[in-house]
């Protein structure tokens, strides 16, 4: 696996595509602080969320059996998953029953995770990603690069491409309302004759056994309601235990994801149509695991808002791919390092630590601070993690001691003064790629101070 | 034999969490926020037209007909599962892709949240058929302004726990998308438009 570092080099190859994707990504996070100055109560709010999450992982086990009575009693049927090969397992028992060879989906990035879709079409079944940024990465058989805004890395003119190419769209025309209105005749023909429905899950009810979905395009709905057979695949993480709780849940996901007071839809799912079967999955996938870990166990509390991504300025400029993770970004860096910490040790370290991604959090995770733990664990472990250990070790030594240290900063103004700019001998470092250092000057303020008092005697 | 003897994924996952999980965390009592804005009908407007929605206030309910022929003049096909407009169809069947081609659907809104423009409705007011909303090319919601709340919190609180409903969505605008280079393009997979007509 190519490191993060080496990925977001190339994606900045191209400087205008960068600036481009930066630009969207941070307009994105302007209409969050719109939406949230229009809240007096958002902190206070963000304080209630997090304590909801807390407490109900505090009592995980309570709330999944009492999730699971309601669900049982409401008419729906319910499944565990411990990893997933089981969930995927579980999905295609449920297709293999009913025969069914189409399924509509629409986002879920725990199916990202478990890479369900590879599995059905390994055993012929057709999926059909249909939120309309999910149907573009899916035709381009690329992943996600964000968890909100699945395409946001994608031109229109590549998307009027690719649509002309799937979709028999005029060549040429790259008009979103166009392009949009070809992908709505395209899915409604979809929605009609698929078999099965499946849909992630934003919220749990314990109290009620009832699964919440948020959408805007109104895919979920159409998949659920027009098929006979509803799936909703769920991390056991989702669970809030009252049904008022969502009140608060629903204040502050949109606003925090898209800048929206609320999305357009939010569903909620009680009991299967008549005639209908409504199956539920609860899946851990390494959840349990994480939730032993004292320092990283809060990262459950995500709700998969994408607003530490919008405002990351490591994942603005570099794109959600370079980080080979289902889900990029700051959250993404502290949920995949404990799933497997070799391939995934670097992306701690693809930060500025400066602390953006835990003041946009709407449940309140200190992404940074378990950044910043992780590099401890990856470092303890003697992994690689970015080129920076020279660099480090050199800067270590040289703080511990005030005579070297001195030294140290004599030697570096002078070697500024002599090679201004691009500072090749500190090319053993990546800190000075793509960066000027300032102008180093005559003298260090020991040595002015030292002159000052001198001078006053 | 191995499998035989594994223990269902069930029991594992919640013994583990019996190992993992942390010290009792306190479940907060969360207050009622109410919206500091006194005139909430006034904000529900606003909030849904910045939505991409139209608002139609009206002082008496038999003027709805009027509305709706006013804004879709031409003589399309109409589900409506208000007590019968006239030239309107309501619900004969359960089949929802009997409904596809419906190009305007009809239908009350039980709550109005005016923070952000949201309308509630159960599968009650649909005629049980869920995809009502969803399916119709436009869509219509009655809501009487005495139904109109500030908040979310004030909405979950009269909204209680459900009953007979298995199926209940809030609904704050067209369907919309901006996964095209974040343009927003309104008419997505759902409605394309909404229009709410308001009665006293």
């Amino acid at each position: 696996m190519m490191p993060h570092a080496q990925k977001a080099a190339i994606f900045n190859k191209d400087e205008a595509r960068t600036d481009w994707h930066d630009a969207s990504l941070w307009m994105v996070r302007k209409k969050r602080d719109f939406a949230v100055s229009e809240i007096p109560e958002w902190e206070f709010l963000r304080e209630f969320a997090s304590d909801i999450k807390m407490h109900t992982l505090s009592k995980l086990d309570d709330y999944l059996e009492s999730f699971e009575k309601a669900a049982i009693q409401n008419g729906a049927i319910v499944h565990w998953a411990a990893d997933a090969k089981e969930h995927n397992d579980i999905v295609l028992s449920i297709l293999n029953k009913h025969q069914a060879k189409k399924m509509v989906k629409s986002k879920s990035m725990l199916t990202e995770e478990c890479h369900l879709n590879e599995f059905l079409e390994h055993h012929n079944i057709e999926v059909i990603d249909s939120d309309l940024g999910e149907r573009i990465i899916q035709m381009l058989n690329e992943p996600p690069s964000h968890i909100v805004l699945p395409a946001i890395h994608l031109k229109k003119e590549e998307i009027g491409e690719l649509f002309h190419r799937e979709l028999h769209t005029e060549k040429g025309a790259t008009d979103p309302q166009y392009l949009t209105e070809a992908a709505r005749h395209h899915l409604r023909e979809k929605f009609h004759t698929a078999q099965v429905a499946l849909t992630g899950v934003n919220f749990g009810i314990a109290e009620t056994g009832e699964i919440v979905v948020c959408t805007n395009e109104g895919n979920a709905d159409m998949g659920v309601h027009l098929t006979p057979v509803q799936i909703h695949s769920m991390g056991i993480e989702k669970l809030i235990p009252r049904r008022s709780d969502l009140a608060v849940f629903t204040r502050l996901l949109a606003r925090s994801a898209t800048g929206q007071p609320v999305t357009v839809f939010t569903s909620h799912h009680r009991n299967p149509k008549p005639a209908g079967e409504m199956h539920i999955i609860l899946v851990d996938n390494g959840r349990t695991e994480q939730l032993g870990k004292p320092d990283f166990r809060s990262s459950l509390k995500c709700i998969r808002c994408g607003a530490c991504m919008n405002t990351c300025p490591i994942y603005r400029r570099s794109g959600g791919h370079s980080y080979e993770t289902t889900i990029p970004g700051p959250i993404g860096s502290i949920l995949t390092p404990g799933i497997d910490l070799k391939k995934h040790g670097q992306l701690p370290f693809a930060s500025t630590l400066c602390g953006s991604c835990t003041d946009v959090c709407p449940v309140k995770i200190d992404i940074h601070t378990q950044l910043y733990k992780w590099r401890q664990i990856v470092s303890e472990a003697g992994l690689p993690e970015g080129g920076n250990k020279t660099m480090m070790s050199i800067m270590g030594s040289g703080l511990a001691s005030p005579s070297f240290f001195h030294r140290l900063g004599n030697i570096g103004r002078k070697l500024l003064r002599l090679f201004p700019g691009k500072e090749r001998f500190l090319s053993f470092t990546v800190w000075t790629k793509d960066r000027d250092l300032p102008k180093a000057p005559v003298e260090s303020f020991r040595e002015w101070y030292a002159k000052q008092t001198k001078d006053a005697q | 034999m191995q499998n035989k003897l594994r223990m269902p994924s069930k029991e594992t996952i919640l013994a583990k969490i019996k190992t993992n999980r942390p010290n009792l965390w306190p479940l907060p009592d969360v207050p009622i926020f109410e919206t500091s804005v006194t005139d909430k009908k006034k904000l529900f407007i606003q909030i849904l037209e910045r939505g991409g929605s139209k608002v139609h206030c009206i002082d008496d309910s038999s003027q709805i007909h009027q509305v709706i022929t006013t804004h879709f003049p031409e003589n399309n096909r109409m589900v409506s599962t208000l007590p019968l407009l006239e030239g309107m169809e309501g619900i004969t069947t359960l089949h929802p892709d009997f409904y596809e081609g419906t190009e305007v659907a009809i239908i009350e809104g039980l709550i109005g949240v005016a923070e952000n423009g949201a309308l509630w409705v159960t599968e009650n007011e649909l005629g049980k058929v869920r995809v009502l909303p969803f399916i119709a090319q436009h869509l219509v919601m009655v809501i009487s302004a005495k139904n109109i709340v500030g908040t979310m919190h004030e909405a979950y609180k009269i909204l209680g726990l459900p009953t007979t409903e298995g199926f209940g969505v809030f609904i704050a605008g067209p369907s919309k998308t901006a996964d095209i280079e974040q343009s927003l393009v309104i008419g997505a997979q759902g409605a394309r438009s909404l229009l709410v007509i308001v009665t006293p």
